[in-house]
């Protein structure tokens, strides 16, 4: 009854082979351990188990794998800047958006689609793009204003490095300097 | 206080980095090698007999590697409170009958979800249906079905049946206090069923290896389970392992013992493979335990100022098949009843009742939010009455600064008269109080209204396990790890721990790690789960960083020829305060106590208990003994908007005034009052666990509506700093994580009283209640014209 099915994950190609009613929810946690999509009602009514498919806020409870076939799928495992946290993700632990972190990886995914789309989102758009997903611990004032604030953390992320680059490139001595042709 | 340097500062969550990105370890991400699935066969019936149950076929499908009923469990009983009087009264398998909807009969092992559901449903039990009763009230009743038999000490003098406990208490004359009275009334509130609606579903993962169990397990207090699960299984503490793991919410409803961990643990035992039970949402809402509705009937006798003279409450606990928390409930109505307002005559008596529903748990605020509701709603309607304004009556009845309690508990530095006078002056209250019901907007069928509501609740008391440990293990490079058995259900607790050690000894954040909530490896801990953490165990924190800070004094006095009271702590370096050249890092100090002390690697540890003194927690039956060390104080307001055409009444702003000591870490207090105020909206006007004959009828967030973002009121909070920090001193941190559900339902009902003129007697506030109000006020305005 499996069926080889190829799923492209946070950058990763993944040969599987699938039940076809196994849903993404099921893969990602069991078959390939990204648990960090949370799995919690199972009938698409808190959005926690929210991931992105082709940049796309979907519940992976409510999706079959097969029907991702060809597509490109994020989880939180494959949100991040570098090696860093990425700016929505900084934002939330700086926001105090986190509290048990159930609904996190869900909220996370449903901003980052928002912000991929709309760089400079208001707090009602934000407010709309968390609409599905529960969180009983916040009050969601905090998530709120994590989504809205993630821009002002990217732009002074990018300014950090520009100047982390600009004083290595001095302190590692002159004949690292551009040559001038002369 | 400007010194400090971590505490009292809005430190980010030490947990943070890892709930971001997915990292971090909760029960449901645990995966074993060889793992079976674990269900549970549950009762159809609200009271029946079993007749028989056959496990024959069930046993025989295959995949299936073990099937238990109550005759594979030693028959040991386990229960929330476990004394002398309320001794254990639940097996975790049902034993010759079914009280409750759900309830746990028998439990299966298989390889797979769907091996394990075929094979419940090939369990045959037959049974012999029992006539079942779930109103308090005709539990009551004699001659009603007997789900338990009352408790001897009721049964003596009262004819009441089902009494699973009885709390009473008072002092003064009431009857003489109502004689004295210049106004005396009579009311009665009652409350609904909520569910707690933590994310993460109730998952237990048992691992048994030769005399070893590990277990990984949705809890609120690691030590407190493993206590629990060892009793039930027949085995020594030492043989059971609780790992940490992360909690995804749990609100009051992942501390008792249930039959699902039981079940994982034995199964494990008996196939020797891992096993894993992971609880649907359908089950959590249908035969998991929920919070506790109560009927609060309440005599209030005043002086014309509004000054409380006599206060007489019954009050009845619709308590489940099982005792549960229930009389834990009643006893603690009580003290959520007499600690906010001098009252200086009180009768008080709380049943707690057998029904055939399912058990109930603590949850948020336990009790709290029921008798709050009660006593400010009429204390409004009194002051009304009476011509008093709503700010006054309580002025004049507030608790103090110093005040002894009539249990002998102090009020200490209690903030709460500033918490109602700032809370009255940040919302103008006494201006805005009554003006649309004076003036009506004549354009508009949207109404405006304020109402406030205060409370208290306690910081810890003393339950098992009574006490919390801390280790801290300096490195030899100065940085530090610390051990403790605290468990972080999202409130923060590891932050805080992390910020108490780093200000006590000089350390950044990063310089610590935390390994906590692992009943091998960390202290015991009181667990999360009796408002008590961050005094209890921060308490025991500061100590341990004392410790460790008296030891490396010592060694750096020794090393620099001077005197430890000449020395402090900075940065990771010792200084001497008369020549602060002379001084040496925690490294070269830690060196030289392995170099000079036998090998002294530098280990601090601390413990706390509160209320050392006292032998033992308050009588949950006389209520007599203290009861707290701390009481957390606060008043909040509510304003709200109600459409007299729908009847849809909406929380729009809500202030809390708090008096929570000193808060370790501002914006973790301010996302603890935030969430209480939007659970509390939820429990005032969306959530309610409907139920017929027992059942559950809505079993899912589709059905049963929780605050999602569009639901959301401005939250605003104040706090009233009653208790400094200095390092190095034990300090008065207070509750901060659930007293506040409380308060503001009261005010959300006064203020839709004093939107529309209806007093509302019940929760929640539906539409219908208020539009059956406002018909019954034009009814009574048409009689009167």
């Amino acid at each position: 009854m499996k069926q080889p099915l190829s799923l492209h994950i946070n950058d990763e190609i993944h040969e599987l082979n699938l039940a076809p009613n196994k849903t993404l929810l099921e893969v990602l946690r069991e078959e390939l351990d990204l648990t960090g999509t949370k799995e919690v009602c199972l009938l698409g009514s808190c959005g926690a188990c929210t991931v992105l498919v082709d940049n796309r806020p979907m519940l992976s409870c409510a999706t079959l794998a097969v029907a991702c076939k060809d597509k490109k799928i994020t989880t939180i495992e494959g949100v991040k800047d570098g090696n860093d946290l990425h700016p929505l993700q900084q934002s939330f632990v700086e926001k105090g958006a986190v509290q048990c972190g159930y609904c996190t990886p869900g909220m996370i995914l449903s901003g980052k689609a928002l912000l991929d789309e709309n760089p400079n989102p208001t707090k009602a758009e934000a407010a709309e793009a968390i609409a599905g997903n529960l969180c009983r611990c916040t009050g969601y004032a905090q998530i709120i204003d994590a989504i809205v604030s993630a821009p002002e953390i990217a732009d002074s992320k990018s300014t950090k490095t520009q100047h982390e680059t600009l004083a290595g490139t001095l302190d590692s001595g002159p004949y690292l300097m551009p040559e001038t042709g002369e | 206080m400007n010194h400090l340097r971590h505490v009292g500062k809005s430190v980010k969550r030490k947990d943070g980095p890892d709930k971001v990105t997915g990292r971090a370890m909760y029960c449901q991400d645990v995966k074993l090698p060889g793992m079976l699935t674990g269900r549970i066969l549950r009762s159809p019936h609200p009271h029946a007999k079993i007749v028989s149950i056959d496990l024959g076929k069930a046993k025989a499908l295959d995949g299936v590697k073990g099937v238990i009923t109550v005759e594979d469990t030693k028959g040991i009983k386990h229960g929330f409170v476990e004394t002398p009087r309320y001794p254990a009264d639940q097996e975790v398998l049902a034993r010759d009958r079914v009280v409750h909807v759900g309830e746990e009969i028998a439990a299966v092992a298989a390889i797979d979800e769907v091996t394990a559901q075929a094979a419940l449903e090939l369990i045959e039990i037959e049974y012999e249906i029992l006539p079942p009763v779930f109103d308090p009230h005709k539990a009551m009743r004699e001659g009603a079905p007997e789900i338990h038999p009352s408790h001897p000490k009721v049964a003596e003098k009262e004819s009441y049946a089902n009494i699973g406990g009885k709390t009473e208490s008072g002092w003064g004359d009431v009857e003489q206090g109502f004689a004295d009275s210049y106004y005396v009334r009579e009311d009665r509130y009652e409350s609904h069923l909520r569910t707690h609606g933590y994310l993460e579903p109730q998952v237990t993962v048992a691992q048994w290896e030769s005399d070893k169990l590990n277990v990984w397990t949705s809890s609120m207090g690691a030590f407190n389970k493993r206590a629990k699960l060892a009793k039930v299984l027949d085995l020594p503490y030492s043989s059971v392992r609780v790992h940490k793991a992360y909690v995804g919410g749990a609100f009051g409803g992942k501390v008792d013992l249930y039959s699902h961990e039981y079940c994982a643990a034995r199964l494990s035992m008996l196939t020797g493979r891992p096993v894993r039970f992971v609880a649907s949402r359908e089950e959590i809402f249908s035969a998991y335990r929920h919070g506790q509705p109560l009927v609060v009937e309440i005599k209030t006798g005043v002086k014309k100022d509004g000054t409380l003279v006599a206060q007489e409450l019954r009050i009845i606990n619709n308590s489940g098949a099982y005792r549960g928390s229930g009389v834990v409930v009643v006893f603690l109505a009580w003290g959520f009843t007499m600690a906010p307002y001098r009252v200086p005559n009180l009768k008080y008596e709380g049943y707690s009742v057998y029904t055939n529903y399912t058990v109930r748990a603590p949850q948020r605020g336990h009790g709290c939010p029921q008798v709050r509701f009660a006593i400010e709603s009429q204390l409004d309607t009194i002051a009304e009455e009476i011509g008093v304004n709503p700010i006054d009556i309580r002025l004049r009845n507030a608790r103090v600064a110093d005040e002894e309690l009539p249990n002998k508990d102090n009020t200490h530095e209690a903030g709460l008269q500033d918490c109602i006078k700032i809370a009255a002056e940040k919302t103008d209250l006494v201006a805005k109080y009554g003006r649309d019901r004076k003036s009506p907007p004549k354009d508009s069928s949207i109404r405006h209204g304020i109402g406030i509501g205060i409370s208290a609740y306690m910081s810890g008391t003393l339950i098992y396990p009574n006490g919390s440990g801390v280790i801290i293990k300096m490195n030899d490079d100065g940085s530090a790890v610390v051990l403790t058995g605290a468990i972080d259900l999202g409130q923060g607790a590891e932050t805080i721990i992390t910020q108490i050690v780093a200000e006590e000894l000089s350390l950044e954040m990063d310089d610590i790690k935390i390994v906590s909530s692992d009943t091998d490896t960390t202290p015991q801990d009181i667990g999360a789960w009796i408002s008590g953490l961050t005094y209890v165990t921060g308490n025991a924190a500061r100590q341990a960083a004392t410790n460790a800070r008296v030891k490396l004094l010592g060694v750096a006095a020794e090393q620099m020829n001077v005197t430890a009271d000449d020395l402090y702590l900075d940065n990771k370096e010792i200084i001497s305060q008369s020549n602060p050249d002379n001084r040496l890092s925690y490294q070269q100090v830690i060196a030289a106590s392995v170099a000079n002390h036998h090998g002294d690697t530098v280990i601090g540890e601390g413990f706390w208990r509160t209320m050392r003194d006292e032998p033992n927690h308050p009588s949950l039956a006389t209520t007599k003994g203290r009861w707290t060390e701390n009481y957390a104080y606060s008043a909040q307001t509510a304003e709200v908007e109600v459409d007299l055409d729908t009847g849809e009444a909406k929380l729009v702003k809500a202030l809390t005034v708090h008096d929570c000591g000193f808060p370790i870490n501002p914006g973790l207090v301010k996302g603890q009052i935030d969430g209480q105020v939007s659970m509390a909206l939820g429990h005032a006007f969306m959530e309610e666990i409907l139920t017929k004959d027992g059942y559950t009828l809505n079993t899912s967030w589709l059905d049963y509506r929780m605050p999602t973002i569009h639901n959301m009121a401005e939250s605003e909070d104040a706090d009233v700093i009653t208790e400094q920090y200095e390092v190095g001193q034990s300090y008065r941190t207070k509750e901060v994580g659930e007293g506040l559900v409380s308060g503001i339902l009261a005010a959300i009902a006064n203020a839709i009283y004093d939107a529309t003129g209806v007093r509302l007697h019940s929760t929640p506030f539906s539409p219908e209640k208020i539009l059956k109000g406002l018909r019954e006020l034009e009814r009574q305005q048409k009689a009167a014209e």
